[in-house]
């Protein structure tokens, strides 16, 4: 998803940040984390401004240098925003964020888009968060996603086509593993 | 100095290796340049790292289809306000909402 915006990105104006949850790292997948790497994405290939200059110096002579609050994040997320064309944060996993997480991550995508309506998010997660998000954004569009057989079957036959004993094959055995793999997929 | 915010987030990144959105040694932040610690003061997640790792590892074409559902198109269209904003794509682990294109 972040490819295909990304393509896109150029013609049509777009700037597009992405960011992966992974339950491996949940205690650094803060709220403040994150929104610090979306802003980190946004800013990232135009140099850095002056306001998240300053911002960086003032912290280090406050308290022995703090790392930034939310406030100050958001507050230059909306700046970084506003000076953009528009803007797509892609969010994968949420589900893996931890629930503490969550639930302020939410609200403070809600205040994005309530500063920057034409911003557009993109989220995934187990099914179990969707009511999470309802929570925040009472119109959310819900797309389930299923593993689409079409596209299992040619993934299963490009391995196939590049299994290293090929001589071990044979075409009946071949024909049930295909088989064999959509048949478990769709009870998924 | 700016160091002290980055001291908790070593001890998760250090050892491992395909930590994805995380910094991954001691040494990487350790610079002088300031832009670099701009950057890790804003955030020690570093999603490019593991962005770079899905679209390795993606299957061309899969999850195509999304791209030509209505849904999609009127969140991705210019139309409609902070009502279209929000797209969520939903399902079990393994179905492959990670790798949609």
């Amino acid at each position: 998803m972040i490819d295909n915006l990304c393509d896109r990105a150029a013609e049509e104006s777009i700037v597009v940040a992405g960011l992966y949850c992974d339950f491996l790292f949940q205690q650094e997948q803060t709220t403040i984390n994150i929104m610090g790497a979306i802003l980190k994405l946004l800013v990232g290939r135009g140099g850095i401004p002056n306001y998240l200059r300053e911002a960086f110096q003032k912290s280090k002579t406050e308290f022995g240098g703090r790392g930034p609050l939310l406030g100050d994040l958001m507050e230059m997320l909306r700046i970084a925003i506003a000076s953009l064309p528009r803007v797509f944060i892609c969010l994968d996993a949420l589900d893996e964020c931890l629930p503490k997480y969550l639930l302020e991550l939410l609200e403070s995508l809600r205040d994005i888009v309530r500063e920057s309506p034409r911003t557009r998010i993109f989220l995934t997660g187990r099914p179990h968060v969707g009511g999470d998000i309802q929570r925040y954004f009472s119109r959310v569009v819900m797309i389930p996603i299923s593993p689409n057989p079409d596209d299992i079957r040619n993934y299963v036959e490009m391995r196939l086509d590049r299994d290293t004993e090929p001589e071990a094959m044979s075409n009946d055995l071949r024909v049930d593993i295909v088989r064999v793999i959509l048949e478990k997929i769709s009870d998924m | 100095m700016a160091q002290t915010s980055h001291v908790q987030s070593v001890s998760f990144g250090h050892g491992n290796a395909n930590s994805g959105n995380t910094i991954n040694s001691f040494n990487t932040f350790n610079i002088s340049d300031e832009d670099e610690q701009i950057m890790r003061w804003l955030s020690p997640l570093e999603p490019n790292k593991r962005h770079q790792a899905v679209r390795t590892d993606r299957f061309s074409g899969v999850g195509d289809w999304i791209l030509e559902t209505r849904e999609f198109r009127e969140w991705r269209g210019s139309e409609g306000g902070a009502d279209k904003a929000i797209l969520f794509c939903s399902g079990n682990p393994g179905v492959g909402k990670t790798y949609l294109r």
